[in-house]
């Protein structure tokens, strides 16, 4: 768990060009909407292509996302139950 | 204000007008469900060309986007009689991704892509025009800005007639980037449905010549128009239609709305646009006015839209009706609206046009076929240069004065933005283009204090977006890695950058982009002149900023005011 967390975190800080953020910057339970790390709409979606490229996890649905997105853990943990690659 | 002189429509649904026209009249719709099409892994439904009309459209030496623009603008041309040699004619092109199917096609290869302003010049010379076409680029609202350029053109006493025709074809490209964004519905859409679940593409072209008009022809006139920025979010509208309220409004200023037939919205079936324009519609005073939304029968034809929308309205009112809209059976917005699947009929002449699109920008113009009192807003202005900010790949100019700088090419655009701009986290998900004219716009604002909350964007280019055009094109081509990505997608769109500067500095005036075939410094003092004239606006950012790759750009921005006369 602790090496997918890791590696999401690095996803996420490539996908979304977090300049200057480092994975020990984002805490695993720290919400990423919002307050957070600040992500909006479009980072949303962008999430859910790691999702899909990385883990073989299709959110047809992006309001589904909402739950999953809270925050790395929880993605971290959707992916660890669903992931097909 | 301008009238027309006569109009086209290629569509699947006919190549003229009238069959056009005819064809949306007894409820038909070229939508159809795709499934594979193109090795698009995904199901979507779309209102596409068939392969045997493309290929009987198809025109010698152009290509499948120019064929259809250039058969649109000969029928219209066939229906007047201007003189396209004159220095006094000008094409306006309305287009979002114009030939990118074939940059598409070439990757990897020597093949022979026509940018935006290329493929406008190789069209203005199968006709013969003897002046340099504009092309229009400014997202969803392309057919509108062409319009309402076309006016403040033809009324600054620049040109006497416009040739505007709009078109865009779909392709993997473009499907591709709106499912990234989820905003493809599977099925066909439902305008302000309760069931609404997103929009579909469409092919199409449709042009309207334009002419001068007194107020007095019995013809269609465009009267007025306004095009307002949500300053709100790059691919999100304002959940209360801000931008698409405050250029209704300023469209129908001093106009009894009671004469309008209809409201003519953009309605996509997203369910943000919708909502957004429910709001905009119910805020401006028009709820009781009719809606028609035609995107149920062409889908969204992008470029194509805002004229092809302008067009069978006028003929819709013409034949005395409102248009049913199809989709539609169930409200599912807050906005209070009038609107119906059944036609009603109308003795109004007159309707207003609302669009809206990524960038945050929308635009309103209004059309009459009663006599109108000739517009009086194009009064001669005297334009300033407040600041002027040049930046290419290896220097920058800041007033005229060469600043000190360590790096180049990218990395000095990071250091630009370090020492002059900073704390500003959405820079970095820039694409190279927006961020040469972000940092351009930062250090013009930075000089100057006075803040202007309907400051307008103007910007010119020649390159498009190539960069991302690119980038998106290797998120999707390669066989079994079909991931577009919503944030490179985005910046194919090169009018963006100017909803990021609007959304930083809390513009809600005016923004565009518009492409050339060349640096053309006259033009565009034209287009900017008539833009203040035309717009009311009181300043304005803009210039030319143009990047062909990671490390090759360059921006000319100023800071323009004008003192009325």
């Amino acid at each position: 768990m602790e090496e997918l967390i890791l590696t999401l975190k690095e996803q996420i800080i490539d996908a979304l060009n977090l300049e200057e953020i480092t994975p020990e910057d984002i805490e695993n339970d720290a919400p990423l909407f919002g307050d957070g790390l600040g992500l909006d709409s479009i980072d949303a979606l962008e999430l859910i292509v790691i999702l899909d490229r990385f883990y073989g996890i299709k959110l047809a649905n992006p309001a589904e996302g909402k739950a999953i997105f809270k925050n790395v853990a929880t993605i971290a943990d959707y992916v660890a139950k669903n992931r097909t690659k | 204000m301008i009238k027309v002189l006569a109009t086209n429509i290629i569509s699947p649904l006919g190549e003229t007008t009238e069959q056009n026209y005819q064809a949306v009249k007894s409820g038909s719709s070229a939508l159809s469900v795709y499934d594979g099409w193109r090795n698009i892994p995904q199901v979507f439904t779309a209102s596409l060309l068939s392969d045997e009309q493309s290929k009987r459209l198809l025109i010698d030496g152009y290509t499948h986007f120019e064929s259809i623009v250039i058969r649109s603008v000969a029928a219209a041309l066939n229906d007047s009689d201007i003189d396209v040699v004159s220095a006094r004619t000008i094409l306006i092109l309305s287009t979002t991704k114009a030939n990118v199917d074939e940059l598409a096609a070439e990757e990897g290869s020597d093949g022979n892509y026509h940018s935006p302003g290329r493929s406008a010049r190789r069209i203005a010379d199968y006709f013969g025009f003897t002046t340099e076409p504009v092309v229009v680029c400014n997202a969803c609202i392309s057919g509108v800005t062409a319009q309402l350029l076309a006016m403040r053109l033809i009324d600054s006493g620049e040109y006497d007639n416009a040739v505007v025709c709009g078109g865009d074809c779909q392709s993997p490209f473009v499907v591709a980037g709106f499912m990234s964004f989820k905003s493809l519905s599977p099925f066909e859409c439902r305008p302000f449905d309760i069931e609404r679940l997103g929009l579909n593409l469409g092919d199409g072209a449709a042009t309207i010549i334009y002419g001068k008009s007194s107020g007095n022809d019995e013809s269609w006139k465009l009267v007025s128009g306004s095009l307002n920025n949500d300053a709100y979010h790059v691919s999100a509208p304002s959940p209360q239609g801000d931008g698409a309220f405050r250029a209704a409004v300023r469209t129908l200023e001093g106009y009894d709305t009671e004469s309008l037939a209809t409201v003519s919205v953009h309605g996509t079936a997203t369910m943000f646009n919708d909502q957004m324009e429910s709001k905009a519609i119910e805020k401006a005073g028009l709820s009781d006015v009719p809606v028609s939304a035609l995107k149920g029968y062409y889908g969204h034809t992008l470029g194509a839209a805002g004229l092809i929308e302008s067009i069978i309205t006028m003929r819709a009112i013409d034949d005395g009706c409102v248009l049913p809209v199809r989709g539609y059976s169930e409200i599912g917005v807050s906005g209070r609206i009038n609107i119906s699947n059944e036609e009603r009929a109308t003795d109004r002449k007159s309707f207003v046009k609302l669009i809206s699109g990524f960038g945050g920008c929308n635009g309103a113009l209004l059309f009459t076929k009663e006599a109108a009192a000739p517009d009086t807003s194009h009064i001669a202005k005297d334009i300033r240069t407040l600041h002027s900010v040049k930046i290419r790949s290896s220097s920058l100019m800041i007033d005229g004065e060469q600043a000190d700088l360590k790096y180049e090419g990218k990395e000095m655009l990071s250091e630009i933005y370090r020492e002059y701009s900073g704390d500003y986290p959405k820079f970095h998900k820039m694409d190279i283009f927006s961020r040469v004219a972000f940092l351009a716009s930062e250090l013009l604002i930075r000089k100057d204090d006075n803040a202007d909350s309907e400051r307008a964007i103007v910007l010119f280019n020649r390159s498009s977006s190539i960069v991302s055009d690119r980038k998106h094109i290797a998120s999707y081509s390669k066989e079994g890695e079909f991931f577009p990505s919503p944030s490179v997608f985005l910046y194919t769109l090169p009018n963006i950058v100017t909803g990021e500067i609007a959304i930083k500095n809390g513009y809600k005036g005016e923004t565009s982009l518009y492409i050339l075939d060349e640096y053309n410094k006259e033009l565009m003092d034209r287009i900017v002149k008539c833009t203040f004239n035309g717009s009311g606006t009181k300043t304005m950012i803009t210039g030319w900023v143009d990047c062909s790759s990671e490390n090759e750009f360059e921006a000319d921005l100023r800071l323009l005011t004008t003192n009325e006369l």
